[in-house]
């Protein structure tokens, strides 16, 4: 039976090797380990790295663990190997997947009406890069397709989980609403009351 | 009224109308839809002025803004009138909410992909020299490659020679006229005026039984031959018709005479 110290030197080799974020499941098959301590074991070896400022780090993703480098020294790593690779998304693209992302299973059509343009060209994009999917079939006319995050979506903002996305009506509230946030809370609260049952308060 | 236009491209209609009403200090749930509307259809033909691809879904809600302002001039019904009774501006209030909360969280993955772009991953490298299967191209020198790789191309020239020559040497088909001379000679050389369509194909494949049996029907039309069948399936006989002789029939028959 492995001890946990030669747990975590077997995890860390693996790390090394992987590259890619390797799932604590499979890490913790492989030396025959229940996940639950593998996990455990996995965190162990994070905070190590963490806490020590080393210049590597463990990251997290949906279960999965991967080393990277330390976001402090990314100009330096920079300096290495110029031009580092960008890959930021447009303002569009960005829009599309913040609705997805919060409203995933979510059709094209849901996606369109928020934003206000047709968006099939930009949801293909997303696709194309990994970073949405097709999650199933919406039971709509038509039984258009529900879209939903990868877990390269997960990876490409630094997300742990999708628990981890803020919360939007936090989001919302941080909004400067001018005029006097009152007066308009209330009015919103009329507008809604108007909304849920025609007839009434206005 | 003097008011600035930006001319920056607009995500989309409710990206340039929610900006309007943020420049202009307005309240989404209180705006002041005629000048929101002269304002948004400024910057709508400014931006058409401008060749920019706009799509339809600015006018459209250009549409709708002129829709809702039409309708607040109309006499405000009365409470207690159902749906009628509500703001006009009610729909598009929701509608621009919902679009800035999911604008603004798209603005927060901004910032967290700026973030994220930070730390870099090393990406999967070649694990298969430390599989079972290590595979022995990686570990050949690049003049042994080469080598194998011009063998590859004089074995692929001369498998191509070959094909070439192959090629040329296409099966002549035969035709229903030659098939035609082919059975009037037959009859010629065995010297009878009858023929049993077996005789007529020898051992031909499919392709030859059919080209002869087409060959006999338009020797039929032409009066050449008759058929005779005794039954169904039973073998078909050919009989050379005295008056549709061909030319050549009749000649050799003259010198058969003779």
């Amino acid at each position: 039976m492995f001890s946990r110290k030669a747990a975590k030197s077997a995890f860390e080799s693996m790390l090394f090797v992987w590259g890619e974020p390797l799932d604590a499941k499979m890490a913790a098959d492989a030396i025959g380990m229940d996940l639950k301590t593998a996990r455990e074991c996995f965190r162990e070896l994070q905070d190590e790295y963490g806490g020590a400022g080393r210049g590597v780090e463990i990251r997290e993703i949906d279960g999965a663990f991967q080393f990277v480098t330390r976001a402090e020294n990314f100009d330096y790593v920079k300096r290495l190997c110029t031009p580092v690779k960008e890959r930021r998304l447009s303002q569009s693209a960005l829009e599309a997947l913040a609705i997805i992302a919060y409203r995933q299973p979510v059709t094209k059509g849901e996606i369109d009406s928020i934003r206000g343009v047709k968006c099939d060209r930009v949801v293909e994009g997303l696709a194309r890069k990994g970073l949405v999917e097709e999650k199933g079939r919406s039971a709509a006319v038509g039984r258009p397709t529900l879209y939903g995050t990868t877990r390269d979506f997960l990876r490409h903002f630094g997300f742990e989980s999708l628990d981890e996305l803020p919360d939007i009506d936090d989001i919302e509230g941080a909004i400067h609403e001018p005029d006097g946030d009152v007066a308009d809370g209330s009015e919103q609260i009329e507008i809604d009351l108007g909304a849920a049952a025609p007839g009434g308060g206005l | 009224m003097a008011y600035k236009v930006r001319l920056d491209n607009f995500e989309g209609p409710f990206d340039l109308l929610v900006y309007l009403i943020e420049n202009a200090e307005m309240s989404i749930y209180d705006i002041q839809v005629a000048e929101i509307t002269r304002q948004y259809i400024a910057h709508v033909e400014a931006m058409q002025s401008r060749d920019l691809a706009l799509s339809g879904e600015f006018m459209v809600l250009a549409a709708v803004l002129i829709e809702i302002k039409s309708k607040m001039l109309l006499p405000r019904a009365k409470a207690g009138e159902g749906e009628a009774g509500a703001d006009p501006r009610q729909e598009l209030a929701q509608k621009l909410l919902e679009y800035r909360k999911y604008r603004a969280a798209a603005e927060r993955l901004s910032e967290r992909e700026e973030l994220a772009g930070l730390v870099i991953e090393k990406p999967q490298e070649d694990l298969l020299p430390y599989t079972g299967e290590p595979d022995e191209y990686l570990r050949m020198d690049p003049a042994r490659f080469a080598q194998a790789f011009r063998a590859f191309l004089s074995r692929k020239q001369r498998i191509d020679e070959v094909r070439r020559v192959y090629a040329r040497v296409e099966r002549q088909r035969a035709t229903v006229e030659s098939r035609i001379l082919f059975i009037e000679r037959l009859f010629r050389q065995k010297r009878v005026r009858s023929l049993r369509f077996g005789e007529l194909i020898g051992e031909g494949g499919r392709f030859e039984v059919v080209l002869t049996f087409i060959s006999l029907l338009e020797m039929i039309r032409s009066k050449c031959v008759r058929a005779v069948q005794k039954g169904s399936f039973a073998e078909i006989t050919l009989e050379l018709c005295g008056k549709g002789e061909t030319a050549d029939v009749q000649q050799e028959g003259r010198e058969v005479g003779l």
